[in-house]
């Protein structure tokens, strides 16, 4: 579905990516993990062409996408719920959703049901139903993720990214926001996850990749990987 | 009083002119952070299209207001023809390379080029603008007011609701606030935010044209029409806010009645003072970050 092959990118002369390769085969759900500063954010940005690659090549569903600007990318079927989750805050939650499915709406992909497909993100996110109309500047942050993630999904993406949705929510939204990823993987949606959660990471994942300072230094199944003594040494707190 | 009153009705109309240009700063800015300074000159150029289009109109034996209203949808098109010129040729290449003041010299350069095309196709002279409406004016109250001042406030409004309605109910018009918010995440909607940012050019020039043709029958019309009206609207912008809002139509009314009240009470020689003074006031209370990037954008 998504297949990597030796990326390499970076912010103007600074080179952060050296080199890497990866697939996201149709419906699993891949999980990229990796120190603070590893270049997770920096792979999620070039996929979706927030920035371009220096090399390499990236092909979505055969299609050589490498280069292409995100709006055309995005229409192409990836969608990229972002670092910091980047809701749009002056408009309402129900306008946010809309934008999700912005290409549905203007022909530029498959119109599908868009009523349908609002109320099937109010069933996955309830808390979103209830606030339809609220600005989304005024959700809450674990709104806001949840939000982000529902407006990602207004794509019917081939490729969903999620960079860190459990990033700065307490304890119990960070379940919720997990029980959601499995939930989705249970719908078959195509995923790759950066996480900061390791361990919760690899426990839904089906393939999971190391990457350290813009390389793949590990990759295997999510079990091999929980299993690797250098990998639960480094990212999952216990050395044995 | 009534002179007071007379004063500021008089006012209004004037100052919904400065609301419209400084209103197309701001459709711009949003966007790009960028803009025209060269609107004064999309307005002149409005004006003067528009007259070309009347008077051949009239030459056809149409009825005055008639032609006028025919005319209209020829300048609003030449407006948005002369707006997405502006951004190609001026902006494009400085949002490209992240140019922090590329734009400022091109676009005031185009504006000299437009007003010295002006001054080759319509001359130096100032003309006179067929007005659509009776220039009789109506007495209501105390107060004097030309019909075309009314044409003029109802005309800018009007505009300006139309860009808002767009905003609220088109997913176009939502693309386009997403843009103003959050330029890279409306990237990731599948919106192409180049486009977003020449049809702002597009729609900034338009709005500029209108007011052009609002303000042309009572004024004089020429090269040299704009100039100071852009300058003067730009402190507007500045003062009503440049990210978005219809405070800069409340500033543009503020600046309207001072500039009256001074033309009665010193001298209609210093008409054009109190604009002027507050462009000055805005440059030195915000020297620098006038084009700050937003403070919201959480990157
Ligand atoms: N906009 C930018 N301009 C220049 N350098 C950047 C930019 N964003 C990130 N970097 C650099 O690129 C490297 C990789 O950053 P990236 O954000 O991809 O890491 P990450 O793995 O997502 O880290 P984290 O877990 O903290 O989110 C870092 O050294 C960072 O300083
Ligand atoms: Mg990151």
């Amino acid at each position: 579905m998504l297949s990597v092959s030796n990326l390499h990118a970076g912010y103007g002369k600074v080179q952060v990516l050296h080199g890497l390769n990866l697939e996201v085969p149709r419906g699993s759900l891949v999980t990229l993990i990796g120190a603070n500063g590893a270049g997770k954010t920096t792979t999620l940005r070039v996929l979706s062409g927030m920035i371009a690659p220096h090399s390499g090549s990236i092909h979505l569903s055969g299609t050589d996408i490498t280069g292409w600007p995100s709006h055309a990318i995005t229409r192409q079927g990836m969608a990229h719920s972002p670092e910091g989750r980047r809701v749009f805050p002056t408009l309402s939650v129900t306008d946010n959703l809309l934008l999700g499915g912005f290409p549905r709406l203007t022909g530029a992909r498959a119109r599908g049901d868009i009523d349908a497909d609002l109320r099937r993100m109010f069933d996955l996110f309830p808390r979103l139903d209830e606030r339809r109309q609220q600005l989304a500047g005024t959700l809450s942050g674990g709104e806001q993720q949840m939000l982000a993630m529902a407006r990602a999904l207004m794509l019917n993406p081939d490729v969903l990214l999620l960079d860190e949705p459990s990033m700065g929510l307490a304890p119990k939204l960070v379940e919720e926001v997990f029980a959601t990823i499995a939930r989705l993987k249970a719908l078959k949606v195509t995923m790759l996850l950066v996480e900061q959660f390791a361990a919760a990471a690899l426990e839904i994942a089906d393939t999971g990749y190391v990457l350290e300072n813009g390389r793949i230094t590990v990759s295997g199944s999510a079990s091999d990987l929980r299993d690797n003594p250098k990998v639960r040494a480094a990212y999952l707190g216990s050395a044995h | 009083m009534d002179i007071l009153a007379q004063l500021i009705v008089s006012g209004i109309s004037v100052g919904m002119i400065y609301g419209a240009i400084a209103f197309g700063y701001q459709l711009t800015f949003s966007t790009s952070q960028t803009l025209n300074f060269g609107q004064g000159e999309a307005l002149m150029l409005g004006a003067l299209v528009g007259l070309t289009t009347v008077n051949f109109l009239i030459g056809q034996s149409i009825a005055t207001p008639l032609a006028y209203l025919l005319m209209l949808p020829v300048v609003l098109a030449f407006g948005c023809v002369q707006g997405v010129v502006v951004e190609v040729l001026g902006v494009r290449q400085a949002i490209r390379t992240g140019s922090e003041s590329g734009w400022i010299m091109a676009t005031i350069a185009l504006g000299i080029i437009f007003r010295n095309l002006a001054e080759n196709i319509w001359g130096r002279d100032a003309l006179k603008f067929p007005s659509p409406l009776t220039e009789t004016a109506l007495t209501i109250g105390p107060v004097h007011i030309q019909p075309m001042e009314i044409a003029i406030t109802l005309g800018t409004l009007a505009l300006a609701l139309a860009v808002e309605v767009f905003n609220r109910k088109s997913i176009y018009g939502k693309a386009v606030v997403a843009t103003s918010s959050d330029r890279d995440a409306a990237g990731l909607m599948g919106i192409n935010t180049r486009l977003v940012i020449t049809f702002s050019y597009a729609l900034s020039s338009v709005s500029a044209a209108l007011a052009g043709v609002l303000v042309a029958p009572v004024t004089l019309t020429g090269a040299n029409m704009g100039a100071v009206l852009g300058l003067k609207a730009f402190a507007v912008a500045i003062i009503g806010g440049l990210s978005s809002g219809l405070g800069v139509f409340v500033g543009g009314m503020i600046l309207g009645v001072a500039e009256t009240l001074t033309g009665f009470y010193l001298s209609t020689g210093y008409k054009d003072v109190p604009g002027l003074v507050l462009l000055l006031i805005v440059l030195s209370v915000k020297p620098s970050g006038l084009f700050g990037k937003k403070g919201i954008k959480k990157v």
